[in-house]
């Protein structure tokens, strides 16, 4: 019992010698704390669970800069610049008594963290990003996700799938990366880290050169990340999100880009200095799917909000509503002539209906929930719960074939016109590749590396 | 804002301080008693555990030489003779590998022993989704109403309330949303856990923690690829729990662990403890922890409700203590409703309140058997009667008068909906004698029933089948029926299992099954509707798509139902003599009407979670029904000779806090008819009813909405659109002493030229004669010295003699005495 007092307490010398070591440390480093990528990440993990916008216990919320230096209900002064003893949040983060102490009933700060804190207070609690109202996540630095599994134990859902501009490829949403597959065989070809967890949507830049990949962590993080298509370099990261990013669309000319996602958000980014143009906010639920038309003057959206929509990109107005689905919508496309618009949804149904007065003309009813439509040329593809893809002829909405018989849902689709394929992506990991010229399966294997490929 | 929450923790830590300097107060006083620890017993006597995840709560009890028994679970000492085959989490055996072992248990000098024989460690269990995951989920609340069990669910996840609907959930779960919910290549990562840990923002706060079982068996059930249990594993049947009921703790001994046993259908059984969900029936009595322990908190009587999955059983018990200066002084027995009364008084220590007067009892009596007050000659005539036994032939008496199946036909008219909007203006009369006939004939109330539910033809020249009309169509029959004929409100599970009950949604519409076939037209004859059954339609249940055979409760489904009118089946069933529900239900109800409070409370309410205050009572009054041909007066009789009713309002020092047990009589304000009548009979300004016939009562209205009275509303009376008791309102509201300060009604009535006090003035009557009367119509008696001497000063002191007397007979109108029955 004595014996182990002692040992106790050198470790305690040895924890307050490791302080003061800490804050020697940095205060002899010459650069400042920096808020967005020192005090950032800490409020996001450990804070913002229960002081976001969601939940914002006592009143006080720390998802911008500037919220986490509001004062919440105590009204007392959550940072103030030098001064440790005024900055109610420090105050709470080092508190002894645990009823007090935040995070409340959780694990307190390291060491390390309090010491970074205090640091930053001390430094005069300055902001290193542009707008302090930015949400935290948007200022934070690009995390680099960890490695995929070298095998994967079991196949994950395919939740997006392109062909490269050649048609020889096909990029697939892996678990952590984006996994290449030789078209031809289903070898897997190449593989792609340091992309997020899920990935909810795979374009390719109007020249080939690049890969876009929209998605996230469930809860977490949303972005789209732009690999370079030839070396699978990181190039850019935009359009960081507090939940999963579900699609990214070019527009025609290719110079914009179209981030859509679970923060219920459109946002539209110049491709060549990477600088936000506008952000639609009209919906009131994730965004599922986004759409140019084809001068590229007008985005669609489709939301879990029951709704699709129309805007103009130019002055971001609200342009019609679309409210048929009574359910989830999920995809959208435009028509060619510009007047229809297409939207599929959790109602199993594709819906086509007039941009002019959001008024119904027609639809079409599958098997099954209805997810992305994707279309090329003259035709749209409709991926379903029903284990099927649809090929529509997007002038008439006349079935040109139905690609049937995948072994579970079918959550994804491409097409490339050239090499006459089509590709699927399903529930239970599997890619199916099909001729479209007579709807027949080429070739079906398991997108997980390490899972041989199916008998 | 943090001082204050500094000072309310300091004072909840003092609040717990003195608790415990309480309970070590209280032990040593029970010490004395100087009881001796005979034997010790174990449940389970043989434990199998076959499979990793398998465990066995322990539950050891004392048995002592006073006769009481004792929790002593976690008193016991209890040590694994083989560490590497089983070892003791607290009270719970959980296996380390195979083998066999013992649980030593030692308590108080006494040693027993458990044998432990554990198997199937070299391999994995896989999680059951159905009975492992979904029980999991149930055990944590995610599928809770107020939560994602709600309807359009909560944040966009929505779960089947309590796991009611596995298909809804598995899509839920695993697929809706592209999966984003679990992640079976990192468990610990799956948003399903992230989000209860509070690890991602989640609106319903931190609802899990990462060492509850419930959080491993999430966790390793998305490890395992989320799979589906295979078709053709066992189910579990029925869940066992010990101990058994009717359990008694004395106090300090308050504690109680309880467990569970899962029996499923291939034979095996199952120790399910952990993931049961308690809940208790009274909180103030006792409450449950997550673990199945309960901790009593003062005596009483509380049901413990334990649920896993569909499976809901309960456990009751009763909680003791010795409460100081308490002695037993036999108070006199009328009949077996105060020996059982006084059985539950004497055991938790509550002691009856004397008799109370003559005055109060005639008032009272009057109140409760024909809804209006004495006649003055009435008062006089019982207080000048000597006899013993005046009390009993006052009941029988009033028994007889017509205006008890008056009275008696506004309560039924309240449950059957009389509502001339529902039953037209000519059908709410007919319907209403047909009532009024019943009651004042006695006709036996399983005759009655089974004249309501087999209804058919013209509701006109068969004015029961207006049942059919008011119970609308197929669920309001299912919902009507149970409530009032069964005690259960069965409209949750019209769209899901009952969250808290036995009924499922299956059994809501088994029993639908015997009034779909009910059909209702209106005739060519002004206000006639005509009920007949078809021969032909089926029941399909929304939820499964399967087709519903007619099914009862405890019988189950009716294989071979009457052809061409299957309501008789289930009146048959329902009027037999050893239904669960049919008399019982009759008798509290019509104890809730004299007693204030019904044995089982709100008295159409009859569930596991709300069990009776006195359940040996209820039995008793019930089979005394039955056998009795289903008296109704009979049964009205005996409860109002009893000593139980004819006890004081007014409290002694060992009842005060009894609220549940007939101690003593609650006092509650009259019901709107009755007060409109009682203030008619004082002022004697009879109200007129347009429409009906002059001396009409208030209390003998036929429905609500044949007139239109502001006091009657204000006071309570019921619309009628719903056949819940509670559709009666008597909580008090500012309306209601509005109406009494200076109400049109009230003025009205004291300043009418022709009011009682203005006649006896025109009589020659003198101010002590006058005040005298009024408080004997009032409230049964004369005034006191006191109350009479106040009246006259101020008869002196005002100019006007008449003015005084409103004023008089406006105070006495305002006295609790009088608005209260007592």
């Amino acid at each position: 019992m004595h014996s182990e007092l002692k040992i106790m307490n050198k470790s305690g010398i040895q924890l307050v010698a490791g302080i003061l070591l800490g804050t020697l440390c940095l205060s002899l480093q010459a650069e400042e704390v920096s808020f967005k990528s020192g005090i950032a990440p800490i409020l996001i993990d450990n804070c913002l669970a229960c002081h976001g916008p969601k939940k914002a216990e006592g009143g006080y919320r720390v998802d911008s800069y500037e919220r986490f230096l509001t004062a919440g209900d105590s009204e007392a002064a959550a940072i103030t610049a030098g001064n440790l003893e005024e900055s109610e949040s420090l105050q709470r983060i080092i508190a002894e008594d645990d009823c007090f102490r935040m995070p409340l009933e959780g694990d307190p700060l390291s060491v390390d963290q309090i010491a970074l804190i205090t640091q930053w207070i001390k430094e005069g609690a300055k902001y290193d990003a542009d707008d302090p109202q930015a949400v935290l996540a948007s200022i934070v630095p690009a995390p680099t996700y960890p490695d995929p599994p070298e095998t994967y134990p079991r196949s994950v859902p395919v939740t997006a799938v392109a062909f490269n501009p050649a048609g020889s490829q096909l990029v697939a949403g892996g678990y952590y990366e984006l996994t290449i597959w030789n078209v031809a065989d289903g070898s897997l070809v190449r593989r792609i880290k340091n992309m997020a967890q899920r990935t909810f949507a795979i374009r390719f830049s109007n020249d080939g050169k690049t890969i876009i990949a929209g998605g996230g962590s469930p809860g977490q993080i949303g972005e789209a990340r732009l690999f370079d298509a030839e070396t699978g370099e990181l190039q850019q990261v935009l359009g960081t999100t507090s939940d999963v990013v579900l699609d990214v669309q070019l527009n025609p000319s290719g110079d914009k880009l179209a981030v859509a996602g679970a923060d219920g958000a459109v946002q539209i980014f110049n491709l060549s200095d990477a600088k936000a143009v506008r952000t639609i906010t009209s919906h009131s639920d994730w965004v599922m799917a986004v759409a140019w038309n084809a001068d590229g003057t007008q985005i669609a959206s489709a939301s879990r909000d029951k709704t699709a929509k129309v805007f103009d990109v130019e002055t971001g107005e609200l342009l019609v509503t679309y409210g048929g689905h009574s359910q989830p919508v999920q995809g959208v496309v435009f028509h060619p002539n510009d007047e229809l618009v297409y939207s599929s949804g959790k109602d199993n149904k594709i819906h086509w209906w007039n941009k002019a007065d959001g008024k119904k003309s027609g639809e079409l009813a599958l098997g099954g929930e209805v997810f992305k439509l994707q279309q090329t040329g003259a035709f749209i593809f409709a991926a379903s719960a029903d284990k099927s893809v649809r090929q529509l002829d997007a002038a008439s909405q006349k079935e040109v074939r139905k690609y049937a018989g995948h072994g579970d849902w079918a959550l994804s689709s491409a097409h490339h016109s050239d090499t006459k394929r089509v590709a699927s992506g399903g529930f239970n990991g599997d890619i199916q590749i099909w001729n479209a010229e007579d709807g027949k399966s080429l070739i079906s294997f398991v997108a997980a590396p390490g899972i041989s490929k199916k008998e | 804002m943090i001082m204050e929450k500094r000072m309310k923790f300091i004072s909840q830590w003092r609040g717990f301080a003195i608790l415990i300097v309480l309970c070590l107060a209280s032990a040593p006083a029970s010490a004395a008693k100087k009881v001796k620890l005979l034997q010790v017993e174990v449940f389970p006597p043989a434990i199998v555990l076959d499979g990793v995840r398998e465990e066995s709560q322990l539950v050891i009890t004392g048995h002592y030489s006073d006769g009481s028994i004792r929790d002593l679970t976690r008193e016991a000492e209890l040590t694994s003779t083989n560490e590497q085959v089983a070892a003791l989490q607290g009270s719970v055996v959980v296996p380390v590998g195979n083998g066999s072992a013992d649980i030593n248990i030692k308590v108080t000098g006494k040693k027993i022993s458990t044998t432990v024989s554990v198997s199937n460690q070299d391999k994995p269990q896989p999680v059951s989704f159905l009975y492992d995951t979904l029980a999991a989920l149930s055990k944590n609340n995610c599928n809770a109403g107020a939560c994602h069990g709600s309807p359009s669910g909560k944040a966009g996840f929505r779960l089947s309330l309590r796991a009611f609907d596995p298909k809804l959930d598995e899509l839920t779960l695993i697929r809706e949303d592209f999966g984003r919910r679990t992640n079976s290549l990192d468990a610990d990562n799956s948003l399903l856990l992230l989000k209860p840990l509070m690890k991602v923002a989640h609106g319903g706060g931190r609802q899990i923690r990462s060492d509850d079982p419930a959080y491993a068996v999430i966790r390793d059930w998305i490890a395992e690829g989320c799979k589906m249990d295979a078709a053709d594993a066992p189910q579990p049947v029925s869940i066992e729990v010990y101990p058994k009921s009717g359990r008694i703790l004395e106090k300090p001994a308050f504690g109680q662990q309880i467990s569970v046993w899962a029996h499923y259908s291939d034979g095996s059984v199952r120790d399910v403890t952990k993931m049961a969900v308690y809940t208790s029936s009274d909180v103030e009595v006792a409450d449950v922890d997550r673990t199945g322990l309960v901790n009593g908190a003062r005596r009483g009587e509380i049901a413990v409700i334990v649920r896993y999955l569909e499976f809901i059983e309960s456990c009751f018990l009763t909680f003791t203590e010795e409460i100081e200066g308490f002695q037993w002084n036999d108070p006199p027995v009328h009949n077996y409703v105060d020996t059982l009364v006084d059985e539950k008084l004497q055991q938790l220590q509550y002691l009856a309140s004397n008799l109370c007067t003559d005055e109060e009892f005639i008032r009272r009596l009057y109140l409760d058997v024909i809804g209006i007050l004495p006649a003055l000659d009435e008062v006089q005539k019982f207080a000048e009667n000597n006899s013993a036994n005046k009390r009993d032939v006052l009941v029988d008496a009033l028994l007889q008068r017509p205006e008890y199946a008056k009275f008696w036909a506004l309560k039924w008219g309240d449950l059957l909906r009389l509502t001339s909007g529902q039953v037209t203006p000519e059908g709410v009369h007919k319907y209403y004698r047909w009532v009024e006939r019943s009651l004042r004939e006695n006709k036996p109330y399983d005759q009655f029933a089974m004249e309501l539910l087999t209804a058919s033809g013209s509701t006109l020249t068969n004015p029961a089948g207006n049942f059919y009309r008011t119970a609308k169509d197929m669920n309001d029959c299912v919902e009507t029926i149970s409530q009032v004929f069964m005690g259960a409100r069965l409209q949750c599970a019209k769209c899901h299992n009952h969250p808290f009950e036995r009924w499922t949604q299956d059994n809501y519409y088994g029993m639908a099954a015997f009034f779909n076939r009910i059909q209702r037209k209106n005739t060519k004859r002004t206000n006639e509707m005509f009920i007949w059954v078809a021969d032909s339609g089926d029941v399909t249940q929304p939820r499964t798509g399967q087709k519903m055979t007619p099914w009862v409760p405890g019988q189950g489904e009716i294989t071979d139902p009457d052809k061409h009118d299957s309501r008789r089946d289930f009146a048959r069933w329902l009027t037999q003599a050893d239904n669960p529900f049919f008399a019982k239900i009759e008798v509290n109800r019509i104890w809730s009407h004299v007693f204030g409070r019904g044995i089982v409370d709100p008295p159409d309410d009859f569930r596991d979670t709300n069990p009776p205050s006195n359940a040996a009572l209820l039995d008793r009054l019930a089979s005394e029904f039955v056998e009795s041909g289903y008296d109704r007066k009979a049964i009205l009789a005996t409860m109002l000779k009893s000593r139980a009713y004819q006890a004081s309002y007014q409290p002694n020092d060992f009842n005060t806090d009894d609220v549940k047990y007939f101690s003593h009589y609650q006092p509650r304000l009259l019901g709107a008819e009755q007060l409109l009548d009682a203030i008619c009979h004082v002022t004697d300004i009879p109200e007129i009813f347009s429409g009906l016939p002059v001396g009409t009562k208030a209390t003998q209205l036929p429905a609500p909405d044949l007139v239109k009275n502001d006091f009657l509303k204000i006071f309570g009376q019921p619309d009628r659109q719903t056949v819940c008791a509670c559709e009666r309102t008597s909580e008090s509201n500012l309306s209601m002493a509005i109406q009494f300060f200076n109400g049109p009604l009230v003025y009205g009535k004291l300043r009418d030229e022709k009011n009682s006090f203005r006649k006896m003035i025109e009589a020659g009557k003198n101010d002590t004669e006058i005040i005298s009367q009024l408080y004997q119509r009032a409230v049964c008696r004369l005034p006191s010295e006191t109350e009479l001497q106040a009246s006259l000063d101020h008869l002196v002191s005002k100019e006007n003699r008449v003015e005084a007397l409103e004023d008089i007979c406006w105070a006495i109108l305002n006295t609790n005495e009088f608005l209260f029955q007592h």
